[in-house]
């Protein structure tokens, strides 16, 4: 795969999709939340209006370099994540600019982000973000691992590390998903997932009530817009990696949107259900629940 | 040629001639006694240089006209001439140290001492047995005589004790001689030794007597209690004498006895030897003062030699050589410790602080040390590699076990000594100067030095001090009294130079290397500007280390190799010493380094089979199942400079203890040594198995869990430098790894990691250097904030942490991204899980690191701090920008190693055409990342800039705070303690379980010794029963049993 100047635009295409479709998404699924929790919830349109307005609000403040550009790197972290990994199977248009590099340019790629905004948010001084950061990133080690197992596992399995060659081995009927091929691998990298969307019983970390947002506390205005926009983007990335590895990917659209969309929902039906872990709970949890599943993956593979 | 009679007959003379002069002529009395000697001196030198160099033959003298047996003969030969030589000049030596006592003493004193000096001579040249009894008799006399010259009032007990024992020993010696006679007729040795098998046979009780006579005579432990007292309370010449020329006889008359014995006696003394090599430098472990820890070093120094001799029937040609080595190394530098103890007036091993700011009496001392613990290039260095290649190839392995245990206590306590010179608090009691004295102390430096050089030219494997690299390293000996600048410029400019020159030579793998020690430690060497002064004793140490490194990764033979390796571990420990507080960890790292490189020698040993020129490619030929030993062997030594888990405990303090510029040195580039010595073992041997284990997939193992329980060290530490340290051994850990993988990849990740870890951590170590000068402290928790103030040190740090973590864009990426298609290949899957559980920790403490001490809140006691010195600022910005161009062309330095690695591993290679990196599992295209990156980033902030343009700075609380406005900083950064949830979780994983068996270790060690050495009570009486029992256990075990 070589570069060609035509994919800047693709690429800016799919970003614009992406976009939009997350900001419905989230909207929709904090909705369901609500209505789980018999509340009304927001308009599907909030993230909309929440974006514009703080984009707009001129009256801002800074607390230093570093402060100032924690935002920035959380955006790019997120717009990277997505555009480093080709989002609809077989089409060249929207293979982005996944020829850069493959499965494990993208892993390590999500960390760029999270770094960055962590950096950022200690410039502010705040113990709420320090203390929310020693949290996430806690949290983040032992999540990671069973994930890691099972890309590991399915890097096995398909001997190759191309997400465009894991997805085409598993198209010609969904029996050949990684999901029936490959099951504890599929099932600890769920749990992974579980730990990685911000959605309880892993969400200490951003705590609402202990502590007022945890790493984002500081930050106001515009500076929360871009981390807003990446709030709506990172999800969706780090989704369309979970589809492309274990659940065939998606030739199109409307395939992409449902598959995102349920891939999402889990972590939203255990998010209802179950009450939240304190960090140290959570990661006893995913080496006693998840680790032996991802080793099982390696083993059986 | 002077006869060598006339030895003995000036001796002799001259002190009969003293007995005519009057007591008020001293100075005439001294002066002849120094002339008797100095001519004693000189008739032994010129034998010395006829017979080894003038190539005259061995002299027999006969004292009566006849010849043997019916008058006694002497004999002059190369080890008589060397070790009359080495009597009499110690007693020159002596005498003139002794000044001031003789002209109290009178000339009484004077002849005793010639008495003394001619009956050594008379024991090392006599060929009668009766004759050496009589001189083994003037020497207990005037031994007597000697031990009163002391001020100490215990010498007068010891003197006593002494008579008792010696008068135990002679009966012994007479019978034994009386009934030898009785059975051979003869009483010349050379006779009885072609009669030896008629003695044996019906008389062994008789040669027992003589033979355990003479032993008793060398205060073999534990029937030595006597001899301790004397080393401790005699006067410090004497007490040198006693150890280095009396030692040097006695050993020479047991050689001459084992003539006799034949080789059914040599494992008798070499279990005696052994026992005694071991006993007395265990109970030496226990001791606090000098001269007592002296007595035991000798009393273990002649059991070696002993135990050398006992080694007569394999040894050969070498005997000689080794034995020699040995026992020169330790006659010298033993007489020189004594003597400076001469010096010093406290006894507590402490007490020697008073050398310091006396840099020539430093060098002394360590030259001494060297020569004693036999470091290159002294002649013991020599001795011992030809004697263990020659124990392992005749399996003696056992014995070979217990020689390299027993130097590893000596070592132990010895650098433990130094340790205490050159760190402990210094006394307030100064150094008795006395010219006459120091001139003597230096006069068995240059004999030291001058035997160094002997020995190397007669080693078949090359002088060491003809090669350059270390003549470059101790030519800063001579330069000592420049100022730091001048030397700091003349060794960069060394080790440039040393690249330049070797750069046609070396292969790609070399080349990775040798870029790294020797470009990488100029580059390193830059931040030594900023230090003023002069700074005494840096410069050679850290070119020494230098040496052995740019030695060792062209070294073709072991011998080279081990040489280079020893070098540039003593190197490195007087470097690391040289922190404030970091005695006992450098005390830490000397030991187990040591222990390491003892593990190398027998694995090389093991492996040549006695071959003295043993190639490093010959590894390979090693059959099978003596490959797998020498395969763990090595790999052990290897692992323990790497700090692999297990052998790790002295990693942490020797790297945060250290200097600011010596820190990175030491883990930047000195790591790397065993990553070295791991490429070239696994490129020679291969995958072994012992037992059915493969040791590659347990070498697998062990740098998984060096990775993880490294990175879960580093995030708990709250010291800054310690933190990296950890990291270190974590970060090794993940190359070991990658080389134990055994495949393409794996092991160009390995080499990925020597370039990126000796960029990142070097720079990191010289900016939390930086910063801990300025804020004056290491605790993380106490900076904060310095990001406004220290903005450069900050990027340093930031491209650091991104580049350790693996994030892309930059270089750590690289080493990530080979590590899974290396993974891809790899026989094993189950190490994996630990390693990729270890790869997320290191987020943990990398983000501590730099949030802590750059951001979160600025300390009031912070505010005017400066930007750290510019010259430490220079190399980090060098490092950032290799970081980058690294990061962007990979290629540049590994694409030759990648076709170089071919030849091992011919599949899974990478390709490197046009822009991407390609494997046969995946691709790679490091610009086109850094070209996204950098783009989306460039757009989303030119994006905030537009929106946020004027975005006003806020004071330092100016945020929301729960209703309230904090107002100190102190209570408001978060910072100690900082992953408590994680300590909560996985805390259990970081119980010092490693540190505490070897302190169990260390400990059993110095109970051991401190219970048994009340055995020695002080008592005479029990020290003849000691005697007798010895004597009595000696002879059931060999003669009786």
């Amino acid at each position: 795969m070589e570069f060609e100047w035509i994919k800047i635009p693709y690429s800016l295409l799919t970003l614009f999709i992406v976009i939009n479709f997350g900001l419905l998404l989230t909207a929709l699924i904090q909705k369901i939340g609500a209505r789980v929790g018999r509340r009304h919830g927001i308009p599907i349109y909030q993230n909309y209006i929440d974006l514009i307005k703080n984009y707009a609000i001129r009256s801002s403040i800074t607390h230093g370099f570093m402060f100032y550009l924690g935002p920035v790197f959380r955006l790019s972290g997120g717009v990277g994540l997505l555009l480093f990994v080709p989002t609809i199977y077989g089409s060249e248009m929207f293979s982005n600019l996944s020829f850069a590099g493959d499965l494990i340019l993208a892993l390590y790629f999500v960390f760029f982000g999270a770094l960055g905004m962590a950096l950022g948010a200690g410039e502010s001084g705040h113990p709420h973000a320090a203390i929310g950061v020693s949290r996430g990133l806690s949290q983040m080690t032992a999540a990671e691992l069973p994930f890691a197992l099972a890309v590991f596992s399915v890097a096995l399995q398909y001997q190759t590390l191309s997400v465009t060659d894991i997805v085409a081995a598993q198209q010609g009927g969904v029996l050949n998903w990684t999901l029936f091929t490959n099951p504890f691998a599929v099932t600890a990298a769920m749990f992974s997932f579980l730990g990685s969307m911000m959605r309880p019983p892993f969400d200490v970390v951003l705590a609402p009530q202990e502590i007022p947002i945890g790493p984002p506390t500081e930050y106001h205005s515009s500076y929360l817009a871009l981390m807003q926009t990446n709030r709506v983007i990172f999800p969706v990335a780090k989704i369309v990696i979970y589809m492309n590895l274990f659940f065939g990917g998606a030739a199109s659209w409307p395939v992409f949107f449902l598959k995102v969309f349920l891939i999402y929902m889990v972590s939203v039906f255990v998010g209802v259900a179950f009450p939240r872990f304190r960090v140290e709970q959570s990661i006893r949890w995913f080496l006693i629940w998840a680790m032996p599943l991802g080793i099982l993956a390696i083993v059986l593979v | 040629m002077v006869n060598a009679i006339f030895i003995i007959a000036t001796g002799l003379g001259t002190a009969f001639l003293l007995g005519l002069l009057k007591d008020e002529w001293r100075t005439a009395a001294y002066g002849i006694t120094l002339a008797a000697l100095a001519l004693m001196s000189w008739i032994a030198a010129s034998w010395v240089a006829a017979l080894a160099w003038g190539g005259a033959a061995t002299v027999d003298i006969f004292t009566a006209g006849t010849e043997p047996p019916f008058a006694i003969n002497l004999r002059m030969g190369l080890p008589e001439a060397v070790l009359t030589l080495l009597v009499n000049l110690a007693s020159l030596l002596a005498a003139v140290y002794l000044r001031d006592t003789m002209f109290k003493q009178g000339r009484r004193a004077m002849a005793v001492l010639l008495i003394f000096a001619m009956a050594l001579c008379g024991i090392i040249l006599t060929r009668d047995l009766f004759n050496l009894f009589v001189f083994f008799e003037l020497t207990v006399i005037s031994t007597g005589g000697l031990i009163l010259l002391s001020r100490d009032k215990r010498a007068l007990g010891a003197g006593f004790k002494y008579l008792i024992a010696s008068q135990v020993i002679s009966i012994l010696l007479l019978v034994g001689i009386i009934f030898s006679y009785h059975a051979t007729g003869t009483l010349n040795i050379d006779g009885m030794a072609s009669m030896s098998a008629q003695l044996l046979q019906g008389g062994s009780l008789a040669f027992f007597l003589m033979f355990i006579a003479i032993v008793a005579e060398l205060k073999p432990f534990p029937a030595n209690g006597w001899a301790l007292d004397i080393y401790e309370s005699a006067h410090p010449a004497f007490s040198a004498m006693l150890s280095a020329a009396a030692g040097s006889a006695a050993l020479f008359a047991v050689d001459k006895l084992l003539l006799i014995g034949g080789t059914q006696w040599l494992p008798v003394a070499t279990a005696i030897g052994i026992v005694s090599f071991i006993g007395a430098n265990l109970f030496a472990l226990a001791q606090n003062v000098d001269r007592r820890t002296l007595g035991y070093s000798s009393i273990a120094q002649i059991g070696l030699v002993l135990t050398v001799l006992g080694q007569r029937d394999i040894l050969g040609d070498s005997y000689l050589y080794i034995a020699g080595g040995i026992l020169l190394a330790h006659a010298i530098s033993k007489a020189g410790l004594y003597w400076l103890s001469g010096l010093v007036e406290g006894r507590e091993l402490t007490a020697w602080t008073a050398l310091r700011g006396r840099p020539l009496l430093i060098f002394a001392f360590v030259t001494f040390l060297a020569l004693l613990i036999g470091l290159p290039p002294f002649p013991g260095f020599y001795a011992k590699w030809d004697l263990i290649h020659t124990l392992a190839a005749q399996d003696r392995i056992m014995l070979l076990t217990l020689i390299l245990f027993g130097a590893l206590i000596e070592a132990g306590y010895l650098f433990r000594w130094f340790g205490y010179v050159i760190k402990r608090e210094q006394t307030t009691e100064r150094v008795a100067c006395t010219p006459h004295k120091v001139a003597v102390v230096y006069g068995a430096v240059i004999a030291g030095w001058t035997a160094a050089y002997l020995w190397g030219n007669l080693s078949p494997h090359g002088n060491l001090l003809h090669t350059l690299p270390l003549l470059f390293a101790l030519g800063f000996l001579l330069l000592e009294w420049l100022p730091v600048w001048i030397k700091n410029t003349i060794a960069i400019i060394g080790l440039v130079a040393w690249f330049i020159l070797g750069f046609p030579d070396y292969d790609p793998l070399q080349l990775i290397f040798a870029a790294v020690i020797l470009i990488g430690g100029a580059l390193i060497l830059l931040s030594s500007y900023h230090v003023q002064g002069r700074r005494i004793g840096f410069y050679p140490s850290a070119m020494l280390m230098y040496a052995g490194l740019a030695m060792l990764i062209t070294a073709d033979d072991s011998f080279s190799f081990f040489a280079a390796w020893e070098s540039l571990t003593v190197g490195s420990y007087f470097l690391i010493l040289r922190g404030k507080h970091s005695e006992p960890h450098a005390l830490s790292y000397i030991i187990f380094s040591l222990g390491g490189a003892f593990l190398i020698l027998a694995g090389f040993a093991l492996a040549s089979q006695g071959v003295m020129d043993f190639q490093l490619q010959a590894l390979g030929q090693v059959t099978e199942p003596l490959s797998a030993w020498v395969f763990m062997l090595l790999a052990i030594g290897f692992m323990t400079k790497t700090a692999a888990i297990g052998v790790h405990i002295w990693l942490p303090g020797a790297h945060a203890e250290a200097e600011t510029d010596v820190s990175p040195m030491v883990s930047g580039i000195l790591l790397k040594a065993g990553l070295f010595g791991l490429f070239m073992l696994l490129m020679n041997m291969g995958k072994q198995q012992l037992y059915g284990i493969e040791l590659t997939h347990v070498m697998l193992w062990i740098g998984a869990l060096s990775a993880l329980l490294g990175n879960l060290m580093a995030i708990f530490q709250e010291d800054a430098k310690r933190l990296l340290a950890y990291s270190s051994i974590g970060q090794m850990g993940y190359a070991l790894f990658g080389l134990a993988m055994m495949n393409h990849l794996g092991w160009l990740m390995a080499l990925m990691f020597v370039i990126n870890h000796y960029i990142y951590k070097s720079m990191l170590f010289l900016s939390v250097g930086g910063i801990a000068k300025r804020t004056g402290t290491r605790e993380m928790y106490r900076m904060g904030g310095l990001i406004t103030l220290m903005p450069l040190s900050f990027i340093a740090v930031l491209i650091g942490i991104i580049a350790v973590s693996g994030v892309p864009p930059l270089s750590g990426f690289g080493g990530r991204w080979i590590f899974y298609n290396a993974i891809m290949t790899a026989d094993h899957r189950l190490p994996m899980i630990i390693i990729f559980l270890a790869g997320p920790i290191a987020f943990l403490y990398l983000f501590r690191l730099i949030h802590t001490i750059f951001l979160g809140q600025l300390k009031d006691e912070h505010r005017r701090l400066k930007e750290a010195p510019f010259w430490l600022i220079l190399p980090q910005m060098i490092y950032v920008a290799c970081l980058l161009i690294f990061a962007v062309v990979p290629g540049m330095a590994l694409r030759h190693v990648d076709s170089y690695l071919n030849q091992f591993f011919p599949n899974h290679g990478l390709n490197w055409e046009g822009l991407t990196i390609t494997s046969s599992f995946g691709y790679w295209s490091p610009i086109s990342i850094m070209l996204v990156i950098g783009t989306i980033f460039a757009t989303v902030l030119a994006w905030l800039l537009f929106v946020n343009r004027k975005a006003q700075k806020v004071k330092q609380f100016n945020m929301v705070f729960a209703a309230e406005r904090p107002y100190r900083p102190e209570t408001t950064h978060y910072a100690w303690n900082f992953f408590a949830p994680y300590r909560k979780a996985l805390g259990f994983l970081t119980q010092p379980l490693v540190t505490r068996f070897w302190e169990a270790l260390t400990d059993l060690l110095h109970s051991l010794a401190e219970l048994l050495r009340r055995f020695y009570c002080g008592n005479g009486q029990t020290y003849a029963i000691h005697l007798l029992g010895f004597v009595v256990v000696v002879y059931l075990l060999k003669v009786g049993l």
